[in-house]
């Protein structure tokens, strides 16, 4: 018969009983395999201490396997040092990276509701929109409360439709009177109308 | 938003709207619907990647700013890819400044839009790139 | 007084909170259902409500949306798919895996390299028996390759039912009556057991996913199936997972997911690939 009866190695308890130490994991980070760079990325959960080069080097890490095991090591911290970090890369011009970094921020929901406030009122209309978009998906008792505020006071059109999206979801009735509002700033823009006649329809009010 | 009865016997050309936003999805799929397209949809690039494999399409409306995979990178494994390269694509973006358009280029878009879009714009690109009335 | 309230509502939510919760459900499971599923998606949600003792819909999302443990979704998807398990389910997969995964494969292996298939969850055997008779009867190749087929699950008794081989009517209801003949023997009235030669040739193990101490014994597998499994799991487990198998696979190895499955709301370090009708994961070849 072509099929063979497998034999699996043993759970070998000994090689992995010891973590390997801070030096050669940080050495292995920049290993040129990405295998041995994805391994350390793994192994350097155990050294908290060493967020700060998890995030130094999700800046420079071209694999995908990588930086996305870059990102896991890094969430679980659930810290706030990391969060700050992780929301500078919203400003980043590398889509995937900062694309990533709203994801990651979406599981850290406690270290990065401290740092919401600021990116809501960030000059740059794109961190904006990306703190709306992670704000959309916390579970946050507030959530949409802060979504009205931006409806209430932002003047950018596609930061207003990220936050007109996210009520879409989670606004109860009290949104919409804002709503309503802004739809009449944003009279003749299409879109907005659209969004917005949308998520008064979701939140259940005639 | 203009009417366009599709002759009878003739398929519909296809779309497939690839937008995070379910709100951004329904905007494009009640326009495109209505000028007679039909329109398929997808969450992120992951998924979208995986409809252009499963089927074939006239034209991909593909939003930059998506989780699990951004438009660029699903436009670059849908460009490498022989079965289906040659899609026309058109990314759309928040963004305005002037490298968004290298990027978009690059990636393999044959056009590129900022958001929010008007219904008149989508109709008149999705035609144009697309290769003609629905 | 939940009970009551629902049989108030008809038995069904508006067109709105139909919308609205369609929109959720798509954008966390990547399961889309149109107004034609609506009968079938109010049934369980309204059943779900009165589980919940949810006075009305809203308060029945808001409850699922916010949750932390996320578990009322995992009960909401649980009720929205069928899992059941019989002989050749989801067979083009099996199709992709003769046609399209085994030739590709090869491509890169030189003679002697195994083949490693690993089936998880392998529930009652129906699976790794299935995936074992397609490859011996649809491969033209299999004689020239040794084929290794593990086959896992996290419940001991199930696995000793897989490793025993016995089945149902019902179970081998698509399996044609050649392939009975060739690769079963019927035993009391209704039950068919796999021949010894198939039963002898699969390596069954106790495995739980989210143990490290289990799964690192598994390395360099070729293909992988792992369906309706991860779709149970929350979104961390999920990751967790999907991040484990890539590890267990040898670079550009396979995976499969069930039906309603897609990494796209799982992971994007695998690569989709079509054969056949049917979407597989390839973890890229070495060097990326």
């Amino acid at each position: 018969m072509a099929l063979v009866k497998g034999r699996l190695p043993t759970a070998d308890g000994a090689a992995d009983a010891v973590p390997r130490g801070l030096t050669t994991l940080l050495t292995d980070l920049a290993a040129p395999e990405p295998g041995v760079r994805r391994k350390a990325a793994r192994e350097l959960e155990s050294y908290p201490e060493s967020a700060m080069v998890l995030c130094d080097r999700l800046q420079v890490e071209t694999s995908p396997s990588v930086r996305s095991m870059l990102f896991i090591t890094l969430i679980q911290t659930q810290s706030s040092a990391v969060a700050v970090r992780l929301a500078e890369f919203l400003r980043s011009d590398d889509a995937p990276l900062r694309n990533a970094a709203i994801e990651a921020l979406q599981e850290m929901p406690d270290a990065v509701t401290p740092r919401l406030q600021a990116l809501l009122v960030d000059e740059d209309s794109d961190v904006r929109i990306s703190a709306v978009n992670i704000l959309a998906a916390l579970r946050h008792a507030q959530a949409s409360e802060w979504l009205v505020g931006v409806i209430r006071v932002d003047p950018h059109v596609n930061v207003c439709a990220a936050a007109v999206d996210g009520l879409a979801e989670i606004g109860g009735p009290e949104a919409v009177r804002d709503l309503r509002e802004l739809r009449v700033r944003f009279a003749g823009d299409a879109y907005m109308e659209f969004a917005i006649d949308t998520a008064i329809s979701r939140i259940g009010v005639e | 938003m203009s009417q366009v009865i599709p002759l009878a016997g003739v398929a519909k050309k296809r779309v497939l709207v690839v937008d995070d936003s379910a709100t951004m999805r329904l905007y494009y799929r009640t326009v495109l619907e209505a000028a007679g397209f039909a329109v398929e949809e997808a969450a992120n690039g992951v998924e979208g990647y995986e409809k252009v494999l499963a089927k074939p399409f006239n034209l991909l409306i593909v939003d930059v700013n998506m989780p699990k995979m951004d438009g660029y990178s699903m436009l670059r494994l849908v460009r490498r890819d022989a079965s289906v390269q040659a899609v026309p694509a058109v990314t759309i973006t928040t963004q305005g400044h002037p490298w968004d358009v290298v990027k978009a280029f690059e990636a393999g878009a044959n056009f590129y839009l900022l958001k929010p879009v008007t219904p008149e714009e989508l109709i008149e690109v999705v035609r144009l790139i697309g290769g003609g009335a629905p | 007084m939940a009970v009551v309230l629902a049989k108030d509502m008809g038995g069904s939510i508006s067109d709105d909170e139909f919308a609205k919760f369609c929109e959720f459900f798509y954008r966390k499971t990547g399961i889309q259902y149109g107004i034609g599923k609506k009968y079938y998606v109010d049934r369980r949600i309204i059943e779900r409500m009165a589980e919940t003792n949810s006075e009305s819909f809203r308060d029945y999302f808001t409850m699922m949306r916010f949750q932390e443990s996320g578990q009322e979704l995992q009960f909401l998807v649980n009720a929205m798919t069928v899992n059941e398990t019989y002989f050749f389910r989801e067979d083009y997969q099996f199709d992709a895996l003769v046609t399209g995964i085994l030739p590709d494969l090869v491509k890169s292996k030189r003679r002697g390299d195994p083949i490693r298939i690993w089936s998880i969850p392998c529930s009652s055997g129906e699976e790794p028996y299935s995936i074992a008779i397609n490859i011996l009867e649809r491969w033209d190749l299999s004689d020239s390759w040794n084929i290794e087929i593990h086959a896992s699950d996290i419940d001991s008794k199930i696995l000793a039912a897989a490793q025993a081989g016995r089945f149902s009517e019902r179970s081998v209801g698509r399996v044609s009556p050649q392939l009975l003949q060739r690769y079963f023997k019927p035993q009391v009235a209704g039950q068919y057991q796999i021949c010894d030669a198939l039963r002898g040739s699969i390596d069954f193990s106790l495995v739980n996913v989210v143990d490290p101490k289990h799964t690192k014994r598994f390395r360099n597998m070729d293909v992988i199936f792992c369906r309706n499994l991860l779709i149970y799991f929350d979104d961390i487990g999920r990751r967790e997972t999907v991040e484990m198998f890539y590890d267990c696979l040898a670079p550009g190895g396979y995976i499969c997911l069930g039906h309603s499955e897609s990494m796209s709301r799982m992971s994007s370090t695998f690569l989709p690939r079509k054969f056949k009708d049917t979407i597989v994961y390839q973890k890229p070849v070495a060097g990326e």
